[in-house]
């Protein structure tokens, strides 16, 4: 039988059943809607935690100045690096130099002269909300181990093929002041940075100007970038500072650009190290307190799957930079962030379920971490995969009920049909088309209706959804399978009828 | 001289009915030469359909012998059975049986569809067409069933018949739907395809007056031939004549 014939055929015999057909009709577009929109929720909520697991710093390591746990006594495990008490406690290993924190002395900030840095006087009561958790920092107290170079931070550049991103960084608490009536400062976080530092932080996104350019970190130049918080607080709220100028250390700085956050694993708050903070040419940090040496060399790794290894080789070319023989420990701590990320990265509920699905915490690896939240996701995903199948299921019965009822109106055709020569599997043919035609129909208006639903949760709700051009090609194969499947019952059913019952059938 | 074209042996249909058995042929032995005209009468329940569903290749006899064309049909397969019914058995129904919302011409061209090898489809148009210019139809190949007259819908039935060029043509009660007039109609046409043609036609009908258009009129009883006369039939051209001056005073 002619296929042209068949399928015009299977077209007049669906439209017979109008109301029965447009119902199955729906069930499939249901089915295979749901099963497109299950797959684009779960390849966006791959790719979400693969975006999520970068910005958080999976693929970070953070060389830190200094080694803390060298000398910290084995009897005092439960001080962990707070103000004075940490200080006693934390002594950096590296060469004794001594960074001079008393800068801030001469400071003229928001009319009120600032005689030492706040954080010098153990029995201060510190106002600034930020003061509770810097002190709590794992960068208090090792930065002033002056032990890294920015040569350092060239050389892990050029010298390690794994490395994608390397930043500087001397970091410090400054005291920010702007010259509008009646004045305003705020006390907050330095970062004396390099250009690459947005390629490190992926989450960044910039609502006014933009990052350092190599040109100004390269000339020393006075230019700030501020975080969210800190423009919020010297500017209003929403205001753009570009091109206005602030005092630090009694010194102009332009403002060339604000930077925020654009994940929801991290929303500036006051206090926190990246948007409560300001970041300025790590040169220019240089030149203007006469120092040479660098706090932290954050890098980041082109795979987060090689951020243990990578951080490994850091650690023998620095020793083999510093000079440091067999016996010696590292006068340097070099630390990947995949720990950070956990605990502070991400969101609580993907964290906790993330720490569920972890032996232990402290072994942490960053493909742990990416296998764990594969996992998690995968476990998404066959939940979503299983909603599908029951719409297929539901739609699949539909159209097989469809079928039957036709094969019953149509019992005096089939058997005229098998009067007139057609074989069993002509008869079978003509209704198992009838079935893929609707399938067929069904599937690509499902697949529409799928696409735009996930669309739909995209842009209302915020769900990351990725719609492949495979996965509607999958559904439209999963439909015709469907169409096929559902068909084949009522398909037997008709070419099994006895052709003279089949004849005198009312 | 020739062998018959359908040749019964002792042919017998048994049809279970939970305990009773309901015999409704009982050994029927019956040879039909290429270009005989066969009226079947009976009384209801005689065994008539029964009879022309195995002729016809619908059904397989519980015992006996069906020789078609010299070919032993008793035991094959049922896509072998539709083969058969497809090449060299044309139907014509008491009720027409054409399909509804499908015009004049699709309706003809269904048997070849199933024809194996499958036709092209312009292939398929020209002989349809040419079936249905020959029942006298060609104007109405695009309406459909419910557009034509009872006589013309069963000329329909009959071109559809033709279609695959059959050699038997097997009609059940072709008139029982249709008026005096129309049914000598349809027996002019079935004459002239035996007369034209030399197709052999099997009718069966419960009315003699049918009956007597035949070459030769076999009268079933209870299962069982009981008579088995070669018959002078009647002309339905003279009669359609005869007719005419009534149709024109109405
Ligand atoms: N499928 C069947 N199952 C059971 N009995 C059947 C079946 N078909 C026919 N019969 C019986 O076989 C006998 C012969 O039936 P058949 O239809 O051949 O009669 P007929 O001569 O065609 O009668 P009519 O003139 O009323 O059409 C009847 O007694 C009928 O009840
Ligand atoms: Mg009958």
């Amino acid at each position: 039988m002619p296929a042209a014939h068949d399928v015009r055929l299977a077209a007049s015999a669906l439209l017979r059943n109008r109301v029965q057909t447009s119902l199955a009709l729906l069930g499939v577009m249901v089915g295979v809607g749901a099963l497109v929109t299950s797959i684009a929720l779960g390849r966006g909520a791959q790719a979400s935690i693969h975006d999520q697991l970068l910005a958080a710093g999976a693929n970070t390591i953070v060389v830190t100045a200094g080694n803390y746990q060298v000398e910290r006594p084995p009897n005092n495990e439960e001080t962990v690096g707070h103000g004075t008490a940490a200080a006693a406690v934390l002594r950096p290993s590296g060469p004794d130099v001594v960074v001079s924190l008393d800068r801030l002395d001469a400071g003229f900030a928001g009319g009120r002269f600032i005689r030492s840095h706040y954080e010098d006087d153990p029995m201060a009561v510190h106002d600034h909300p930020t003061a509770k958790e810097r002190l709590g920092d794992t960068m208090a107290g090792l930065g002033a181990a002056a032990t890294l170079t920015l040569e350092d931070a060239t050389a892990i550049r050029d010298e390690l093929p794994g490395v994608q991103f390397v930043s500087s960084g001397v970091h410090e608490n400054a005291r920010i002041a702007v010259d509008i009536v009646g004045g305003r400062s705020w006390l907050t976080r330095l970062h004396g940075t390099e250009a690459d530092l947005p390629s490190i932080r992926r989450g960044w996104t910039f609502p006014h100007g933009r990052f350092l350019k190599a040109a100004e970190v390269q000339g020393s130049e006075q230019v700030m970038v501020l975080g969210r918080v800190v423009a919020d607080r010297l500017f209003g709220e929403g205001v753009d500072p570009v091109g206005r100028v602030v005092k630090l250390w009694n010194q102009p700085f332009k403002i060339v650009g604000v930077v925020g956050s654009r994940t929801w694993t991290s929303q500036p708050v006051a206090g926190d190290d990246q948007f409560d903070a300001v970041y300025v040419p790590v040169t220019a940090v240089h030149k203007l307190l006469n120092l040479s040496k660098l706090n932290t060399i954050t890098v980041t790794t082109k795979s987060a799957g090689e951020t243990t290894q990578i951080a490994k080789q850091i650690a023998v070319l620095l020793r083999k930079r510093h000079g440091i023989s067999e016996s010696m420990s590292d006068d340097f701590t070099v630390k990947s962030q995949a720990q950070q990320a956990l605990g502070k990265g991400l969101p609580p509920d993907l964290a906790r379920i993330v720490s569920a699905n972890m032996g232990s915490v402290d072994q942490l690896t960053v493909e742990q971490l990416s296998a764990s939240l594969q996992k998690t996701n995968g476990t998404l995903l066959a939940l979503l995969a299983g909603v599908a199948a029951v719409s297929l299921l539901v739609g699949g019965i539909g159209v097989m009920n469809l079928l039957l009822l036709s094969v019953m109106q149509r019992t005096r055709e089939i058997g005229l049909r098998m009067a007139l020569g057609a074989r069993a599997a002509d008869i079978s043919r003509q209704f198992v088309l009838e079935g893929v035609v609707l399938a067929a129909v069904g599937g690509v208006f499902g697949a529409l209706l799928g696409a735009l639903a996930a669309d739909l949760l995209n842009r209302w709700l915020g769900w990351a959804a990725l719609v492949a051009p495979l996965s509607v090609v999958l559904a439209l194969i999963v439909a015709l399978l469907l169409g096929v499947a559902s068909a084949l019952y009522p398909a037997r059913r008709a070419a099994q009828l006895d052709p003279i019952r089949a004849l005198t059938h009312e | 001289m020739t062998s018959p074209l359908i040749s019964l042996q002792d042919l017998k249909k048994r049809y279970q009915l939970g305990d009773n058995t309901v015999h409704a042929l009982r050994g029927a032995t019956l040879d039909i030469m290429p270009g005989e005209f066969v009226a079947i009468t009976g009384p209801s329940g005689s065994g008539k359909s029964t009879l022309m569903h195995i002729l016809g290749c619908l059904d397989r006899p519980t015992e006996g012998r069906y020789l078609l064309g010299g070919q032993d049909v008793s035991n094959l397969s049922r896509d072998q059975l539709a083969d058969i019914r497809n090449r060299q058995i044309g139907f014509v129904f008491q009720g027409f049986n054409l399909l509804p919302r499908t015009t004049a011409l699709e309706n003809v061209e269904v048997p070849l569809l199933y024809s194996r090898p499958l036709m092209p489809a312009p292939e398929r148009r020209a002989k349809a067409l040419a079936a249905l210019t020959s029942m006298g139809l060609a104007d109405r190949a695009d309406h459909h069933p419910s557009q034509l007259s009872g006589g013309q819908q069963q000329r329909v039935a009959i071109a559809r018949a033709l279609v695959n060029e059959p050699s038997l043509i097997l009609a059940d009660e072709p008139t029982g739907n249709l008026d005096t007039r129309t049914s000598i109609e349809v027996m002019r046409t079935l004459q002239e395809l035996r007369e034209k043609r030399s197709i052999t036609i099997v009718l069966i009908t419960h009315e003699p007056d049918i009956a007597a258009y035949g070459t030769r009129v076999i009268s079933v009883r209870d299962g069982l031939i009981r008579s088995d006369t070669p018959n002078q039939p009647r002309s339905a051209t003279d009669e359609q004549i005869a007719l005419e001056p009534i149709a024109d005073v109405a």
